[in-house]
C-alpha cells in the first residue's frame, strides 16, 4: 500500500468515482473544477502507483489434511 | 510319512484364516461389475462383484458409499478380504469408485439428478464474490500445474491479497476427504476468508472423479464462505463446479474471475481522469453560451426599444409634414399678413408669388 495514504485501492477508486460524478452533477461549479480535477489526477496517480507496487502474500498453511494425527 | 494336520476349532480356524488374509492382503483393489446391489435397514450395503470368471460378495456401510452405484456398473473397490463367522468369504469394502468412462458417467448422472432434485445447483443459492477480495483461501495441490497457473495469473493481475493455501491431494480415494477437511478448516477460522477457491488442472475422467464425490459436493454447498471452483479443462464439468457459488472453466479462469486486472483498472482510471477535462471544457462552453444568450436577449430589448422610438418619430414627422404651411399654399391657398384695416397695406403670399395690396374694405362675414 502506498505510504502516502492509508486508504485502500478500492477506497481510492470509490473516491475517484465520486469526483468524476461531481463533474456531471448539479453541484458542479466552474470555480472548483480545476481543484477537483487536480485532486482526481493525484488520486489516479496514487491508484496506479499502489496497483503497480502491491504484492500478494501467499502462505501454505501448516495444518495437514491427510487425516493423520 | 504324512505331515500331521493342524487341528482347530471352527472359530479358531476362521480367526486364523482372517489373520492370514489380513497379513497377505491388508488392502486390495478389486475391479468388477456390480450385481445384486441392495441396502439393508438404510445402513448396510451388499452386492456382488463379478467378471466373466467369477463372483465375490461385498459388504460396506452406507456412510462409506460416496457415489451412486447400481447393478451393471463397473467399479473398483478398496477392501479387505474376510471370512465371516458363517463361513462365507466376502470383501469388506472401505471405498468404492466407478471405473471406466461408462460407469463414471452413469454415476455422475445419477448423483447430479439426485442433487438437482434437492436444489443444490439452483441459481438462488449462488452468492456473488467480492469484486476486490483481500483475504482468499485456496485448496489445491501446491505441486499441480493448475495451482502454478492460478498463482501466476493472480500475481500478474492483482496485488495486496493474503492467500492462504491448503495443500491437499486432488485425485485418488483420499482426495475428497482431504478437500473436505480443508474446507472445514477455512470455514472454522476466526477470521474467515472472503472466498474459498478450489482448483485442479486437467486430467482423465477418473482423475477428476474426486470432484464428483457426494460428501464433498454437499460440503461445498454448505460452505459459510462463498466458493469458486475451477477443475479440469474447459470441457470438463464436475458436480463440485456445479454446486459452487461461481464456476470457473479452468484454474487460470478462476484467477481471472477472482481478481480484476490491475492494468485494466489503471487504463480505466486514466480514461476516467482524461474524460474530466472535456467535461470541464463543456461546462465552460455551456456557461459562455449562457452569457452570450443573455447578451443577445439584452441587445434584442434595446433594438426593440430603438425601433419603437424610430417608428414613433416617423409618425410625428408625418403629422408635422401635414402641418407644413407651404403644403397648404401649394393647394392654392394664400397667406395674408399686414394691416387689415381699410387703407392699410397687406402682403399676400402664394406658393409661388408675393403680392402687396391695399385694403379697401373690411366687413364681417
Amino acid at each position: 500500500m502506498s505510504a502516502k495514504n492509508n486508504a485502500t485501492v478500492a477506497e481510492k477508486t470509490a473516491k475517484l468515482d465520486e469526483l468524476v460524478a461531481w463533474f456531471d452533477s448539479d453541484n458542479f461549479e466552474l470555480e472548483q473544477a480545476i481543484e477537483k480535477f487536480k485532486e482526481a489526477e493525484k488520486l489516479a496517480e496514487e491508484i496506479e502507483h499502489d496497483l503497480s507496487e502491491l504484492k500478494n502474500t501467499i502462505t501454505v498453511v501448516k495444518q495437514k489434511f491427510d487425516g493423520a494425527r | 510319512m504324512e505331515k500331521a494336520s493342524l487341528q482347530f476349532s471352527v472359530s479358531d480356524f476362521i480367526a486364523l484364516t482372517n489373520q492370514t488374509l489380513e497379513f497377505a492382503y491388508p488392502s486390495v483393489e478389486v475391479e468388477g461389475e456390480v450385481s445384486s446391489f441392495k441396502v439393508n435397514q438404510g445402513k448396510y450395503v451388499f452386492f456382488d462383484l463379478k467378471d466373466a470368471g467369477g463372483s465375490v460378495g461385498c459388504f460396506m456401510t452406507v456412510y462409506q458409499l460416496r457415489v451412486p452405484i447400481e447393478d451393471g456398473m463397473k467399479v473398483i473397490v478398496t477392501a479387505t478380504p474376510k471370512l465371516t463367522p458363517w463361513g462365507k468369504f466376502s470383501l469388506t469394502v472401505r471405498a468404492i469408485r466407478p471405473s471406466g468412462e461408462g460407469s463414471l458417467k452413469k454415476s455422475f448422472e445419477l448423483l447430479r439428478a439426485k442433487l438437482e432434485k434437492e436444489g443444490l445447483f439452483a441459481d438462488e443459492r449462488k452468492r456473488t464474490l467480492p469484486r476486490q477480495p483481500r483475504r482468499v483461501a485456496v485448496i489445491s495441490s501446491t505441486q499441480a500445474a493448475g495451482y502454478a497457473d492460478f498463482i501466476k495469473i493472480v500475481n500478474d493481475r492483482w496485488g495486496g491479497l493474503q492467500i492462504d493455501v491448503a495443500h491437499v491431494q486432488v485425485q485418488g480415494a483420499d482426495a475428497p476427504d482431504q478437500i473436505i477437511r480443508a474446507l472445514n478448516y477455512f470455514n472454522e477460522r476466526e477470521e474467515l476468508p472472503e472466498v474459498i477457491v478450489i482448483i485442479r488442472g486437467g486430467g482423465s475422467a477418473d482423475d477428476l472423479s474426486a470432484f464428483n464425490d457426494e460428501a464433498l459436493v454437499r460440503e461445498i454447498a454448505g460452505s459459510r464462505v462463498p466458493t469458486l471452483v475451477g477443475v479440469g479443462h474447459e470441457v470438463d464439468v464436475s458436480l463440485a463446479d456445479m454446486v459452487a457459488d461461481v464456476r470457473a472453466a479452468t484454474p487460470s479462469n478462476a484467477a481471472q474471475i477472482l481478481v480484476p486486472d490491475r492494468e485494466e483498472i489503471i487504463r480505466a482510471t486514466r480514461r476516467h481522469v482524461q474524460s474530466l477535462l472535456p467535461r470541464a471544457e463543456r461546462a465552460v462552453d455551456r456557461q459562455a453560451e449562457l452569457v452570450r444568450n443573455k447578451l443577445v436577449a439584452c441587445l434584442d430589448t434595446v433594438n426593440r426599444r430603438l425601433q419603437y422610438d424610430v417608428d414613433r418619430l416617423a409618425g410625428l414627422r408625418r403629422v408635422l409634414a401635414e402641418l407644413d404651411p407651404n403644403k397648404v399654399l401649394a393647394r392654392g391657398y394664400a397667406l395674408v399678413r399686414g394691416d387689415i384695416t381699410p387703407g392699410g397695406t397687406v402682403e399676400i403670399e402664394k406658393s409661388d408669388i408675393l403680392i402687396t395690396a391695399e385694403v379697401r374694405n373690411v366687413s364681417k362675414k
